[in-house]
């Protein structure tokens, strides 16, 4: 588990060009929706589009590096080494998402960094709140990783473009650029207590809260425990997929992909 | 005689069937064999004879679909995790690693995936790296190490768990003969000095004479028969016959019909202008008659001579054709 978080910590930070590019989609995204609002005099809202370029960083590391990183082993043969290897799939995972936060830390940083210097938004934070709900956030978002990498062993390929086609609306949705839970979402209540089945959603929603409005951990705490329920069930959910569709892979013999 | 010991690796009446869009492939069709501790066995046979399935099957990856199997005493279908703890395996065709770490983190990696406390994983990766002339290379990422050294590193991680038994599924595929040399006085020696149990699958015959106690020769997913190498070469009975034939043919099939002919291979020479036939023969008088049966078809017999049997003649005596018919067969 340890293990899996150096690899991948490893492999990042081996190769430094990775982490730039990496890097520069949640930068960009983030400061055209800093400078639309700015344009637009809605000051209040630069926050929310600079903590949106942060945890899209951690989205992406979710979708594009966790989930298919997995198929991307099986394609290599190395998921076999796994498999046949003592260690439990789901310890590996989570080493992996460790390696995974860690390694978008700079990502984060620099778009923190950024978004504060250029625009100074407003910040009225309870920081233990923000600290516990972007704990809880991450947690919640790399479970659901976690069970999408499972998904991802069984589709592969097609898994691949349902990424594709989950980026854009969940992003939308979750709110990583404004709200969309209570008065002032765009959305209607039905889209929203769907949205609200995303992690990423109630986190982002909690996050502003604690982070823009000083809401404490007593204000918030439906939105935490929410959460904390979502990455247990989540992290449930993912232990047990991965036991089954081991064995549905060993019973149809499609735990190797090669041709020969 | 020591009391008996419990066999690494036993099987019996394995079957796995693959359900395909058309009739279901039978890659094993009821494979029974035993493998003893320390023991180097070879499971040799062509294209699609059912080895990787074997393999699979022994490494957990596969359930059989009829029969068992165990490993260490332990069932693989019913105990998939002890299996795996004193196991490891290893392919040929894929030389798994992360391409952007250096090999040894990838060989300290793998060994965390079996909770080997850090310094003893130091210290069997310096060993086992230095035993495979990997040590040199070792700091390399793992996309810039050569096909080679790239198989080095895999063998090296097989090993690295220090494993009872070890499954090699065609280990020096594609490597030079240097190379597969190595690798091979590295696995001798492994089996020998450190009784560790190998299994290996492999179509190359040189490779299985050389390294293996024992081998079973699959084909069609059964075993058509098992022993050492020198038992088997021994049970043909006679050395081969070798005929050069002019003019250059490509069908012998008299040889077949002559009593003690067990089985025969021919190729055509363009460049000399004859046809090379290889038979094996259970007698010296069997040997005659096919020179006999071969001049009664109006052909002249150049040359002929006899040879010591290798296990591609057992090969040849079992199922009537060679490997390389059969390879051909299967193109078509
Ligand atoms: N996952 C699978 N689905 C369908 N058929 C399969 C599968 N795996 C193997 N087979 C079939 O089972 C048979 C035995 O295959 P196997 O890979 O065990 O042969 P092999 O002896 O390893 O051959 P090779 O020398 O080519 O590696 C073949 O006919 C193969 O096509
Ligand atoms: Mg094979």
């Amino acid at each position: 588990m340890k293990a899996r978080a150096l690899v991948r910590l490893w492999s990042i930070f081996g190769e430094p060009l990775w982490v730039f590019v990496g890097m520069g989609f949640p930068v960009l995204s983030s400061l055209a929706f800093s400078l639309l609002y700015y344009s637009i005099g809605a000051a209040g809202y630069i926050g929310f589009a600079v903590l949106g370029g942060v945890m899209v960083s951690f989205w992406g590391n979710v979708l594009w590096s966790m989930a298919s990183q997995f198929n991307w082993d099986k394609q290599e043969g190395l998921f076999e080494i796994y498999l046949t290897s003592p260690a439990s799939i789901s310890a590996i995972l989570i080493g992996m998402s460790v390696g995974g936060i860690i390694g978008t830390v700079p990502s984060a940083v620099i778009v923190t960094v950024l978004g504060w210097a250029l625009f100074h938004p407003a910040v009225n934070a309870s920081w233990g709140g923000v600290a516990l709900t972007f704990g809880l956030t991450l947690a919640s978002l790399y479970a659901m990783g976690m069970v999408l990498s499972s998904l991802y062993l069984t589709y592969g390929r097609e898994a691949e473009s349902m990424n594709e086609v989950l980026q854009e609306p969940v992003s939308m949705l979750s709110g990583l650029y404004f709200p969309v839970l209570g008065g002032s979402s765009p959305f209607p209540l039905a889209l929203q207590a769907v949205a609200s089945l995303i992690p990423l959603t109630i986190g982002m929603d909690a996050l502003r809260k604690t982070l823009f409005y000083g809401d404490s951990v007593a204000q918030v705490w439906p939105d935490m425990a929410a959460l904390a329920v979502m990455a247990v069930v989540l992290l449930i959910l993912s232990s047990y997929a991965l036991k089954f569709l081991e064995n549905l892979g060993r019973k149809e013999g499609t735990i190797a992909v090669r041709i020969r | 005689m020591s009391e008996p010991q419990l066999p690494a690796v036993e099987v019996e009446g394995l079957r796995r069937e693959f359900k395909t869009k058309g009739p279901p492939v039978v890659a094993l069709d009821g494979v029974s064999m035993k493998v003893r501790q320390g023991e180097v066995f070879g499971v040799l046979g062509p294209n699609g004879a059912g080895k990787t399935t074997t393999i699979r099957i022994l490494s957990t990856l596969l359930l059989p679909t009829g029969g068992w199997a165990r490993v260490m005493g332990f069932d693989v279908a019913k105990e998939p995790e002890k299996v795996r703890k004193v196991i490891n395996m290893a392919s040929g065709a894929e030389k798994a690693g992360y391409d952007f770490i250096s090999a040894k983190r990838n060989l300290w990696f793998f060994s965390q995936l079996y909770g080997i406390p850090g310094d003893v994983a130091d210290r069997r990766i310096g060993e086992l790296s230095e035993r495979l002339g990997l040590t040199k290379y070792l700091d390399r990422k793992f996309y810039a190490l050569s096909t080679g050294y790239r198989q080095r590193a895999t063998i090296a991680r097989a090993f690295v768990n220090d494993p009872k038994v070890v499954f090699l599924d065609e280990p020096t595929i594609g490597l030079d003969v240097m190379t597969a040399r190595s690798i091979r006085d590295f696995l001798i020696e492994e089996a020998r000095k450190n009784g560790r149990t190998i299994i290996l699958a492999s179509h190359n015959m040189a490779e299985v004479e050389a390294i293996c106690d024992r081998v079973a020769i699959v084909d069609k997913g059964k075993i058509l028969t098992e022993g050492s190498p020198e038992d088997l070469k021994r049970s043909l009975g006679a050395p081969a016959l070798v005929m050069e034939v002019s003019p250059p043919q490509a069908g012998f099939e008299m040889l077949a019909k002559v009593p003690g002919v067990k089985g025969f291979t021919s190729s055509i020479e363009e460049e000399r202008g004859l046809s090379t036939v290889q038979a094996v023969v259970d007698s010296d008088a069997a040997a005659r008659a096919a020179e006999d049966a071969v001049r009664k078809a109006g052909l002249k017999v150049v040359a002929s001579w006899r040879k010591q049997a290798t296990l591609e003649e057992v090969f040849v005596a079992l199922v009537g054709r060679g490997f390389k018919e059969r390879e051909e067969q299967d193109v078509v």
